[in-house]
């Protein structure tokens, strides 16, 4: 900038365009409304994913095309544990990234707008998160449609604690409902088991507070 | 007597072009850069704890970037041939050789970098943003005119105090305001149910403490701190409180000249960053470097090195 005028110029550009994005809400790098930890819906409890190093560790319980059973693990797919993690606990269990949650909450009209012409649908209706697991695997590994050394299914198996509202906000922690649930993904599509209980892995549902 | 248009223009000139002295810039770009290189190694030494030539993992929810480009795999050598040549832009950068430049390259590196990493499960944070805007903003300025190896050896003019100003109060503005979007966001999405009770920080706390499990004794694995805190509901109300209220005046910093006043101000900002990180593991925890952007680091340069030249002669007298 050559002098005081290009300067305020160049200023005016600048904030037009980062500040602008806070109005429109983009939140695609390297432009953001700084969301971050901003979504919170109060749920009637707090469902949180109870880790188990051990199990993460080993992996997802897999089966090939030809029956064979082995473990996938991150080591296996070369993904970094933090990212593994988030495979492991969220994905598979059709969670999707804070941002598709957040992305089309609480909208104004102009921005639905612009996001549904330009974007595209709201990620949230139609979750396949899971699906994407299992293709991914395939491609990492190399493996065909008609390989029969494929992956056709993947489990990953978490516990789930869920703290009452009451008890949290008294913070009293100390008798969660504890429930052990497997996410369970096959060419044909994904599956949530809880206890004896399996279901389809709901596609439109809101998420919880899984992290 | 003024118009009201000159006394926008006076006000615009006091808040942007009044603020700093020539020398400030370079001295912000060369510790700035120092920090950006351990910032930047720390946000992405996740892609190098793979195996380099291990599998090419195929990414389940490429960055937006990525898709338009076609990179939908990750080939782990990549990342550390990337990572080097990226702390190396960060050190060109900081030492004032081939500075644009060096700025296009750090540019290119993060969003290699930020693109693998948020490629692999989908989940694209925020940490780079706001380096991103800063770095905008030290490419269009003459941050390389001063305080650097090029500057020297070509013996480039000086700068005036305005154009050192400028860009300077750019950045402090966009930091500040990051935080301020920060709390806005949080009311446009959740209204104050963010801060009810507990509110998303208990969630966050209890969530991030468990996510590791439990040890046999039944203590979390990890961030034990933030369980214990997501047992006291008061105090987590309190610290929200706080958050609105940082958030909410952060901006005001804008206003302060007395550097003695701001670094208690950036000291309580950092101290969120830090309590952010031990409670929840938040990776922020090294963003308070951007903060040399608000003070005259030249000056703080001067400081230091007469206080180094002073203790070198000590030492010689001594000997």
């Amino acid at each position: 900038m050559t002098s005081k005028q290009s300067a305020k110029r160049f200023l005016a550009v600048y904030f037009v365009i980062f500040f602008g994005a806070i109005f429109l809400r983009v939140d695609y790098f390297p432009l953001s409304w700084v969301p971050m930890y901003g979504y919170h819906v109060t749920g009637p409890d707090v469902t949180v994913a109870i880790g188990n190093k051990d199990e993460r560790e080993r992996g997802f319980a897999a089966q090939r095309a030809n029956g064979q059973r082995l473990y996938v693990s991150a080591d296996d797919l070369g993904v970094p544990n933090a990212n593994f993690r988030r495979l492991y606990h969220q994905r598979a269990f059709n969670n999707g990234p804070p941002q598709d949650d957040r992305e089309r909450a609480a909208l104004m009209s102009f921005n639905r707008w612009w996001y549904e012409t330009l974007v595209g649908p709201d990620p949230r209706l139609d979750r396949r998160y899971a699906d994407q697991l299992l293709v991914s695997v395939n491609k990492t590994f190399g493996y065909g449609k008609a390989d029969p050394r494929r992956i056709v299914r993947l489990e990953a198996s978490l516990d789930f604690a869920s703290f009452e509202h009451a008890d949290v906000a008294v913070g009293n922690l100390s008798r969660p409902r504890i429930q052990r649930r497997t996410a369970i993904i096959t060419e044909q599509g994904s599956f949530l088991r809880k206890g004896d209980v399996t279901t389809p892995m709901p596609r439109r549902s809101e998420r919880g507070a899984v992290e | 007597m003024n118009s009201p248009a000159t006394k926008r223009r006076s006000l615009v000139d006091w808040f942007f072009f009044d603020w700093h002295e020539a020398g400030a810039l370079g001295a912000v770009r060369f510790y700035f850069g120092l920090g950006l290189a351990v910032y930047l190694y720390y946000q992405f030494d996740q892609n190098l704890k793979i195996d380099a030539f291990g599998p090419h993992f195929h990414f389940t929810r490429p960055i937006w970037y990525f898709s338009l480009l076609g990179i939908d795999t990750n080939i782990p050598w990549i990342s550390y041939l990337v990572m080097i040549l990226l702390i190396a832009a960060c050190l060109f950068f900081a030492l004032g050789k081939w500075t644009k430049p060096a700025i296009i390259a750090i540019i290119l590196g993060i969003f290699y970098m930020k693109g693998v990493r948020d490629s692999f499960s989908g989940d694209v944070h925020h940490r780079e943003i706001p380096i991103f805007a800063l770095l905008v903003l030290f490419f269009f300025s003459k941050c390389d005119r001063m305080f650097g190896i090029d500057a020297r050896k070509k013996n480039l003019a000086p700068i005036e105090p305005w154009e050192s100003s400028w860009p300077l109060r750019a950045m402090q503005v966009y930091i500040a305001m990051f935080y301020f979007w920060a709390l806005m966001a949080k009311l446009r999405l959740s209204g104050f149910d963010w801060f009810t009770g507990g509110g998303r920080i208990q969630e966050v706390l209890i969530s991030r403490a468990v996510r590791d499990g439990f040890t046999p004794t039944g203590e979390v694995v990890n961030l034990s701190l933030g369980w214990d805190l997501a047992q006291v509901p008061g105090l987590v109300w309190f610290f929200g409180a706080l958050v609105f209220a940082f958030e909410l005046f952060f901006p005001l910093i804008l206003l302060v000249r007395d550097w003695r006043l701001k670094l208690i101000a950036l000291l309580g900002a950092t101290c969120f960053h830090l309590a952010n990180y031990f409670l929840m593991n938040v990776q922020f925890f090294l963003y308070p470097f951007v903060f040399v952007t608000f003070f005259n680091m030249n000056v703080f340069h001067d400081w230091l090195m007469g206080k180094l030249r002073l203790r070198k002669a000590g030492r010689a007298a001594a000997t």
